[in-house]
């Protein structure tokens, strides 16, 4: 960071460059001539080639020609015979010569940094102008593909109550139908929405009891399927690290899928547990069911958007559950896998930064 | 019987105006409802200028406000009545389509009364103007100088 700073120091006035040039020249020699005094010979070429190297990196072209002038005036008046003079002897060429080449490769290296800087900020310039464009993209499927569903919706039962006497039954089916899709169109919509938003949302990290969370969740659950012979087993969770809002639409989304998919079984089994992650410092959480399960040759569909691998009729839902799942895992820096076959049950894994 | 209060509806889409006063009709608030279709035309109203000159000076009992409106949007004539000394008490109910938690968060921040997104099912939404309708124009009280049949 500081040396960004420094550089943008330096870039952003030329005074400054070349005043930098000299001063690590006049380091640079003076570094070189006490040592000299001191017996310690030969100091001055690195010195000097150091100080170019400097002030071509970080001040860039007309600096780093300053400092080869100044190391070669400084290396001919001060280290070469004779002392104190400006003579050029010719076995001296090759030092100036070395100078320059060496300020050359810097600058190229420095002007490939600098490209591949100036290339980072555009992609990172790019990203920013596409998720704003993202969010106003959601914010007006949000307010206008929704006034048109509303209507047909609402008009298909305006029909209705208008002429439902002189309906035969098939029209009457039609017009269930029109409705009941623009129903379901809505929640896509609200679906995706929220899925979207999950996406861009800030998450606020705390410490976040799982014992607790999970107990909310499972009541919730068992509230809703009253009427199901349903063996729970739960096993003792830790605490983890992150976003409970958002861990709860996670465990909402697990559990939830273990009742609905073991509905045929009876009774149905759901297990939670956990035990230590793979990597350092997760913990692994596992909801297990004993229903429907899924093949594993589809395993790499479960977590995608509108991904279904059962039939509308036979278990409801949209397909943005596990997508929601993979999404606010992955928010987090964790994993999420599932394990399963057909009729023989499942087990999703997340794994959690431990608290 | 409680008297009725006026509802000035706030909205641009003739089909959602349509709808709209088909399930007040239900309660027979419908005629009670006048409806402007721009926010310019809302502050028109309140302020009685334009073509609203020679209407009595009196507040409605209650305004279903859209947010996304042509030439000024809802939000900014909620802004022009909440700083308005004449229309501030105005109880404001904000009925839209979106669910963004900006429009919330600004909606409410401005004062607004009330927040209720329409819903796509017909009677769920049917349901939710009727029960607007009832609580604003007949149970609510409202501010002293609103108009009432």
């Amino acid at each position: 960071m500081s040396q960004l700073n420094l550089e943008q120091r330096l870039a952003g006035s030329p005074i400054l460059g070349y005043a930098f040039s000299i001063a690590a020249v006049a380091v640079a020699l003076g570094l070189a001539l006490i040592l000299s005094t001191n017996g310690f010979k030969d100091a001055e070429l690195p010195a000097l080639t150091l100080a170019i190297a400097f002030v071509t990196w970080y001040a860039g072209r007309g600096p780093a020609a300053l400092a080869v002038a100044l190391s070669a005036l400084a290396y001919n008046y001060f280290f070469t015979p004779p002392l104190y003079s400006l003579y050029v002897s010719v076995s001296e060429i090759p030092t100036y010569l070395i100078f320059v080449a060496w300020a050359l490769i810097i600058a190229i290296f420095a002007d490939v940094r600098r490209g591949a800087e100036h290339d980072l900020m555009q992609a990172r310039d790019q990203l920013a102008a596409a998720n704003k464009e993202l969010e106003s993209f959601a914010y007006s499927v949000s307010h206008d593909l929704r006034a048109p569903l509303r209507h047909s919706a609402g008009y298909a039962e305006l029909l209705r109550r208008q002429a439902s006497s002189v309906l035969d039954e098939k029209s009457l089916r039609y017009l269930d139908t029109i409705q009941a899709s623009s129903k379901r169109m809505g929640t896509l919509i609200d679906d995706l929405l929220a899925f979207s938003r999950i996406g861009r949302a800030e998450t606020n990290k705390t410490t976040v009891e799982l014992d607790r969370l999970i107990e909310e969740v499972v009541t919730e659950q068992r509230r809703d399927a009253a009427d199901r012979n349903i063996a729970w087993k739960i096993a003792r969770l830790p605490a983890c690290h992150g976003d409970r809002a958002m861990l709860r639409l996670v465990f909402v989304n697990l559990i939830s899928n273990a009742v609905k998919y073991t509905r045929m079984r009876k009774p149905a089994e759901i297990e939670i547990g956990c035990r230590d992650g793979k990597r350092d410092g997760n913990v692994e959480i596992f909801v297990k069911d004993n229903g429907a399960g899924f093949d594993m040759q589809y395993q790499n569909k479960l977590f995608g958007v509108f991904q279904r691998l059962h039939l509308a009729e036979e278990f409801e839902g949209t397909g943005i559950g596990l997508a929601t799942v993979q999404r606010i895992v992955q928010r987090h820096g964790g994993t999420v896998r599932a394990e399963g076959a057909v009729d023989r049950g499942a087990t999703f894994t997340v794994s959690l930064p431990k608290a | 019987m409680p008297t009725l209060g006026r509802i000035l509806l706030v909205e641009d889409d003739p089909s959602d105006v349509e709808l709209t006063l088909t399930a007040l009709e239900d309660y027979k608030l419908a005629n009670e409802v006048v409806v402007a279709r721009d926010g310019q035309q809302a502050l028109d109203y309140l302020r009685c200028q334009g073509e609203y000159k020679s209407r009595p000076r009196e507040n409605p009992a209650v305004l279903l406000l859209d947010l996304k409106l042509p030439k000024v949007d809802g939000l900014e004539v909620l802004k022009e009545i909440r700083s308005d000394e004449q229309l501030k008490l105005i109880p404001v109910v904000v009925l839209t389509s979106s669910q963004e938690e900006k429009d919330m968060m600004r909606s409410y921040t401005l004062g607004v009364n009330a927040y209720v997104v329409k819903p796509v099912d017909f009677h769920e939404f049917i349901n939710a103007v009727k029960e607007l309708g009832v609580f604003w124009a007949l149970i609510n009280q409202p501010p002293p100088g609103s108009m009432k049949k």
